[in-house]
This record gives C-alpha cells, structure tokens and sequence, in this order.
C-alpha cells in the first residue's frame, strides 16, 4: 500500500535539506555544461536523481556533499561523448594558446603586480578560462575554489584518491592561470613581458627541457 | 626554479586551500619566507581562488526552483514506491534488475551488459520528464519545413520532422541532452483534445536495442507502446533514429495519432 503520508514527510524533509544548496549547484552545473539551458536540465535531473535515492542518503552526513556526487556523476555520465569531443578540441586551443609565451628567466617583479592584475580580470574572462578547462580538471577547480569543499569531500564527490585531487588541482590552477594570462593579453590588460613574468615556472622548465632535448639530438 | 621548490611547488595548493595542519603550515612558511618564487606562487593562486570564487557564484533563476519543486511533487522516493510493487510478486524480479541498474548507476556507470535495456526505459523516463517540464521552446513554428530547416546543423544526426495527416499542430522544438546523445523535443497541441501538448522526440540511435514497451502492429509499422507515471509513450524507429510520442492521452487516442504519422 503507498503510504503517502510517509511521502509527504519525506518529501518536506528533502526539500528542507537540499532547496537550500540550489543556488551552488546550480553555479557548478552552468561550469559544467556550458549554458544555462544544459544546467537548468542537469540540476532538475540531479535533485529527482536525489529524491529516488534519498534513503541511500544517511541523515546527518553532508547532504551538499552527497548533492553535488550525483551532480557529477549524472554530468559524466551523460554527457561523456561530448565531452570526448569537445577536450580534444581544447587540446590543440590550449597548445596553440601557450606558444604566445616565450621562455624567459623569471625574476620577481618590483611591484607585486598579481593582485592588481587579477582585481582588473573581468567575470567573463575568469569564466571563460574555467570552461576553457578539460572536465576533470574544471571538476576539482570548481569544487574546491567555487565550492570550498575539502579534499577529502571532493575525494568523495569523485570517487578518487586525495592524492588525485591534489595533482589535479595543481595541473588546473596552471591551467587556468595560463587561460587567464593569454585572455589578459588578448584584451591588453596585460602586456606580453608582464604576462610572461606571471607563466608558471615549472612549464617554463619543461619547455627548456625539451628545448634541450631537441637541440641535443 | 631551485630544485627543491619543485617538491614544494605542488603542495602549494594545499597550503593556499587551508589543508594543511599547523606543522605543515609552518614548513611552507618556512620555505616561502625564503623563497620568492613560490611566495608569488601562493600570492598568484590565492588571488586566483578569490577571483573564482568572486566570478563564479550563480543564482539560480526562479522558474527552474519552481519547475524543480513541481518535479519532486509527481516524484516518490524509493522507499514508498517499494510498497506498492512488492505486492505484485512477478514485479518483484524487475524491481530487483532495477534497483541493481540503478545503484550501478549511481556509482557512475553508463551502460550494463546484464540490462542493456534499462538504457532505453531510462530515455523513456527522460523524455516524460521533459515533456511534463514544458521548457520554453528553442524555435516557435507551426510549419513542418522550417522546423526541418532549423534543425538543420543543429543536431548531429539527420532528424525528419513528421507530418501529421490530421490531428496534431505543430507549435515548435526545444533542444535537449538524454543520455549523452542530443535530441530534439518537438511540441504540439491537439485541437481535438482540448489542446492538450503532445511531444514528440526525436533520439539518434546507434546502439539496436528494442525500444521499451510492447509490440504493436499498425498498418505498416511496428511500434512500442509503454506506460510510466501517468504517461502513454509509442515509440517507432525509421533509419536508426528513435521517434517517441509522449502524452496523458489515453492509448488507443494515442496509437491513433500515430498512425496520422507520415515520415514524408
């Protein structure tokens, strides 16, 4: 027999615990997908998804936690083929997008110029360099720096080791940073030298390197 | 770059995320004290953080909360649901292959070999659900060409926007995503039934499975009828590409719509 006053209260506590995070998910889903229709479909599938399995969830854990693991796992789940399609794509972007920087050896600015400089990037520009991310790279960036989930969490959330989302993390801040840096230098917020100072070392040294490779034969 | 920033270099992120315990924090402050080149490292990600978390931050738009509060109202969680199909004792086994699909899934699965039919019933599901969504439409048009036309390039498959011999008016089509394969919605209303929507959804189809539901013949086609939550579903295939008829009109209304149907 369906007992629909036990459906009814469920159905209040569910609400009660998860409405609330609509605003985060919703901001993590326009980073996944892209567009605001694509993201209005993956957070009304992601609480749906939740409802059903709402007995899986153990009351008293992190229900934003166990929210955004079925936002994740619904996105990757599908939306795999046209993800395949499109990291390919960013690929080849991305390798053309780094040859603007020359290497040079880094010294430290005078000035401490960062602040400044990521205080005149536009919201746009931040965004594009997000989405401009593969998946499992945007995944951890949003979780951690737009979530501030803990590692630990986005371990959970993603079903890998924290040692994974440390490296990935790391990768995707370079990432991003190297993003940010050619958007700056596309609209001249940033001059090319002043951009170059601000590329990451440790690829600075990875080209040099290959540079070294190369010239050795 | 000293080598030995190198090792500190890829705990930095830890550091600026506050995951490190005093002890930690205390030996990269240590090292960064020291060493301007990982100490504009630290100053570059956490300004980084900051401007995400500053661009980021999305509200978001009032029709999806209410459209999401709506959903979960036709919505049952399991658990009340079980109820009911554990009194019918041949359901048992279906509810048993289902609940196993779908905890696979969960756990992030794509396609299971022992249910290569759940994939289907999913988009099935899928589809009502958007029907009962009724999302704004990408493109308003009343006439089947220039909805051909628009859906030229826009899909990654060679969709053919359906006549109807009678019956149905076409009102126009909405874009979606089921299952990682594009689809596009298309929207109707049926004057003889008070107006009442009637979508019809076109899913590129690559893998043969059978669509859900059973067989029935009409006159020079076969299609697949089936029921879920309240919603009558007919479903045909025509050149690998899945046509389904989603609406709350009853079967023999809904099979008779079908048969209007000419693919051209």
């Amino acid at each position: 027999m369906l007992d629909f006053k036990h459906t009814d209260r469920t159905r209040r506590e569910f609400e009660a615990l998860a409405l609330g995070h609509l605003d985060p998910l919703y901001s993590a889903a326009l980073r996944l997908t892209k567009n605001e229709r694509d993201a209005e479909d993956l957070v009304q599938d992601t609480f749906l998804r939740a409802f059903r399995f709402f007995d899986k969830f153990e009351r008293g854990t992190n229900m934003k936690a166990w929210l955004f693991k079925i936002l994740t796992n619904t996105f990757i789940n599908r939306y795999r083929r046209r993800v395949k399609e499109r990291t390919v794509v960013e690929g080849a972007a991305r390798e053309q997008s780094s040859e603007k920087f020359i290497v040079r050896e880094t010294a430290e600015s005078a000035v401490n110029p960062e602040q400044y400089f990521f205080d005149k990037l536009l919201s746009d520009d931040v965004l594009r360099s997000i989405d401009g991310l593969p998946i499992d790279f945007r995944l951890v960036v949003i979780l951690a720096d737009l979530q501030e989930f803990s590692y630990k969490e986005i371990a959970e959330i993603l079903d890998c080791p924290v040692g994974t989302v440390m490296s990935r993390l790391y990768r995707g801040r370079k990432l991003l940073q190297k993003n940010l840096m050619s958007y700056a230098v596309e609209q001249g917020v940033l001059q090319a030298p002043r951009a170059m100072e601000l590329s990451s070392e440790a690829e600075e040294e990875a080209d040099v390197l290959q540079f070294k490779r190369r010239a050795g034969g | 770059m000293p080598r030995h920033c190198r090792e500190f270099e890829s705990f930095l992120p830890a550091y600026v995320d506050g995951e490190f315990d005093a002890y930690e924090r205390a030996a990269v402050e240590s090292h960064i004290e020291e060493c301007a080149v990982c100490r504009r490292a630290v100053r570059i990600q956490s300004a980084m953080k900051e401007a995400v978390k500053r661009a980021a931050p999305a509200v978001a738009p009032i029709e999806l909360r209410r459209s999401v509060r709506l959903a979960l109202r036709d919505e049952e969680p399991r658990g009340s649901r079980w109820d009911g199909v554990l009194r019918n004792p041949r359901s048992v086994g279906l509810l048993a292959a289902a609940v196993g699909a779908a905890v696979w899934f969960l756990a992030g699965g794509m396609s299971h070999p022992l249910f290569p039919t759940r994939h289907h019933s999913g988009l099935v599901d899928d589809g009502i659900a958007l029907h009962r969504r009724g999302l704004p439409l990408d493109y308003t048009a009343s006439d089947v060409g220039s909805v051909q036309q628009w859906l030229q390039g826009r899909l990654d498959f060679a969709a053919r926007v359906p006549r109807f011999r009678q019956g149905p008016a076409l009102q126009g089509v909405r874009l979606s995503q089921l299952h990682s394969r594009s689809a596009a919605a298309l929207s109707y209303s049926v004057p003889q039934a008070e107006g009442r929507r009637v979508t019809l959804l076109i899913v590129d189809d690559p893998d043969d499975g059978d669509p859900p539901g059973s067989v029935r013949r009409l006159p020079g086609r076969e299609v697949w009828l089936s029921r879920s939550r309240g919603y009558n579903v007919v479903s045909w295939r025509t050149d690998e590409i899945v046509y389904s008829l989603i609406s709350d009109l009853d079967e023999s209304d809904v099979l008779q719509l079908v048969q209007a149907v000419e693919l051209r």
